[in-house]
């Protein structure tokens, strides 16, 4: 299946380079060149194999890689089959996003992904109808699922985690025993009813 | 003096006399009782009518998917639970059925029947919220009453199961938790015939009131198109008139076993895909849970209730999407695993998060009035699409 996929891009858009990528366990998925991504999935909505439905849009940061892989979870509820379409960008700074073309004009539900997929993750979608955040304040900052956001100690003038509010020794308590190999709430200790 | 003026319309005067108007902005919530949690959507009216509606979500924003980053895969679940807190169970079952299928763990029978009786309860369960909410929002007061008494018979059923009456953790990796008795399956029985009864009754009560069909009907429509193209799922889709439920289409767990029907809208009172046909087709998919459950009822066995699942859990390197049908729609779990005992990272696909996104579409040219049985209507939990 993905290699017909893979096949019916690189033949519709040239230069998207798409490459399936299997893994042993899992889905599979194709990943194509950034630059292109409109026009692939344009292809994708219209052509034979008629993906009607953009279900996601999330992103994952790759640190070590310096990148942000952003995937499309495209659906077809015509052919019944779904396809996770990559893309990897560099991860750029905070004053200077990874930029990617937006989707939005493709599929409407690309609006609110691509909103969130930016809070979350900071992918600059260039040419969204209503570029802002959607769950994090508009005035936050950071994009708190990459993997180097730390906690801003202060918001708004307000404290985070004050320190007369936070029973530090019962944290402290907490975490010895999350991350002790062999402690008593460790994860080596977790018990299972046993199968018979 | 009124009576110097020919216009016999408000438009027509406002024309005459070259009155300035603007547009007033409403903000319906945060706390509005008729949005579902803390939904806030600002609303600019022209009088009565929406012109504009822009939903502003995030105030439960909590970001478990972060959380999930940092604690091991069977910690996970207690947090699944808290994201659509009246359909827990199925977000539970969705979220094991991705890690047990990167895991290749095979489930035993016996507690696959239970996930199915429980994860249909819980569809019974969160439908019969939306029938008491969705009256609420229309100003019917004792539907709400009536839809609570059956509810709370789920609830203290659940809470024999697994000790809470929402917030679950009772299916676990492998299996559930708990095994269920005979006599709770017996109880289970009665229910549903009694349930069966009060459905009907429930949906003559409100579904064929004139005064019902009135403020539902026509209102609200949301065409096969729009659906599409805004990736609506679940009881939305099929209000459409769309055939698609993923228990059909893509079976998971032991789905294929069951004989039910798709209730897809039909716009018997009105246009296709209007609110009442949402609504409709919440309450017939009723009667196809209570008759899936009769199903397992008959059908399960004895046996194990847990699979083989390490104690040190270590998901192979790797990602998987799966979705499963939940009671509001479609719910995605987007897992890549590194090889290590967290998740690198878990992206939970919202149904209620897609419908909120439709809002602004479907307010333009709507009464207020309207608009609120819109939002009842798509049937949205903010904890869903905040996470």
């Amino acid at each position: 299946m993905h290699s017909q996929w893979v096949e019916f891009i690189n033949n519709k858009v040239s230069g998207a380079s798409a490459v399936a990528n299997a893994p042993e366990v899992g889905d599979a998925s194709i990943t194509i060149s950034p630059a292109h991504i409109k026009n692939v999935c344009l292809a994708l909505r219209d052509g034979e194999h008629q993906f009607n439905v953009l279900q996601v849009i999330t992103g994952c940061d790759w640190p070590e890689a310096g990148e942000i892989e952003v995937t499309y979870i495209l659906a077809s509820f015509i052919q019944n089959t779904e396809l996770l379409l990559k893309v990897r960008l560099p991860r750029g700074t905070d004053d200077n996003l990874p930029k990617i073309d937006s989707v939005a004009s493709v599929w409407k539900s690309a609006n609110f992904q691509e909103r969130e997929c930016y809070d979350m993750i900071g992918v600059e979608f260039v040419g969204h109808p209503d570029f802002r955040r959607v769950l994090c304040p508009d005035d936050w900052k950071g994009h708190p699922l990459r993997k180097d956001y730390v906690v801003e100690e202060v918001y708004n003038k307000m404290v985070v985690n004050p320190e007369h509010k936070m029973n530090i020794g019962e944290r402290e308590f907490g975490a010895r025993h999350e991350h002790l190999d062999g402690g008593a709430t460790s994860v080596d200790n977790y018990t299972t009813p046993e199968a018979n | 003096m009124a009576s110097e003026h020919k216009s016999e319309t408000t438009q027509e005067y406002v024309k005459e006399e070259r009155l300035k108007t603007d547009l007033l902005t409403v903000n319906m919530g945060p706390q509005h009782p008729a949005t579902h949690g803390v939904l806030r959507v600002e609303i600019k009216t022209d009088s009565e009518v929406v012109a504009e509606a822009i939903p502003h979500i995030g105030y439960l924003h909590r970001c478990k998917e972060k959380h999930a980053e940092n604690i091991d895969y069977r910690g996970v679940i207690p947090f699944c639970d808290r994201m659509d807190y009246l359909a827990a169970m199925s977000m539970e079952w969705g979220y094991s059925l991705t890690v047990e299928k990167m895991l290749g763990t095979e489930v035993p029978i016996r507690a696959q029947y239970i996930r199915t009786i429980v994860g249909e309860m819980q569809r019974l369960a969160s439908h019969l919220m939306f029938y008491g909410t969705f009256a609420i929002d229309l100003g019917a007061f004792s539907p709400f009453l009536y839809a609570f008494q059956d509810r709370e018979f789920i609830l203290r059923y659940f809470e024999e199961l697994s000790g809470a009456r929402l917030l679950y953790n009772y299916i676990w990796l492998g299996g559930v938790w708990n095994d269920i008795s005979d006599e709770q399956l017996k109880r289970l029985e009665n229910f549903l015939d009694e349930l069966e009864e009060n459905i009907k009754k429930y949906h003559s009560l409100v579904g064929e009131n004139a005064i019902f069909i009135g403020r539902t009907a026509n209102v609200g429509v949301i065409s096969k198109e729009l659906a599409y193209e805004h990736g609506a799922t679940g009881p939305v889709l099929r209000g459409s008139g769309i055939d698609w439920d993923l228990r059909k289409k893509r079976p998971y767990g032991i789905y294929d076993k069951f004989d039910f029907n798709v209730i897809v809208g039909e716009g018997l009172k009105g246009t296709l895909g209007d609110c009442w046909d949402r609504y409709y087709v919440r309450m017939m998919e009723m009667h196809e849970s209570i008759k899936i459950l009769r199903q397992c009822l008959a059908g399960i066995e004895e046996g194990p209730i847990m699979g083989k699942v390490s104690k040190v859990l270590k998901v192979p390197k790797g990602e998987i999407y799966m979705r499963t049908e939940c009671p509001r729609g479609e719910l995605g779990y987007h897992l890549i695993s590194t090889g290590e005992k967290t998740p690198y990272r878990l992206k939970v696909k919202s149904s209620c998060f897609t419908h909120v996104a439709m809002l602004p579409e479907l307010g333009p040219g709507q009464l207020i009035a309207d608009f609120v049985a819109t939002i009842g209507s798509i049937d949205i939990v903010l904890g869903e699409v905040d996470r």
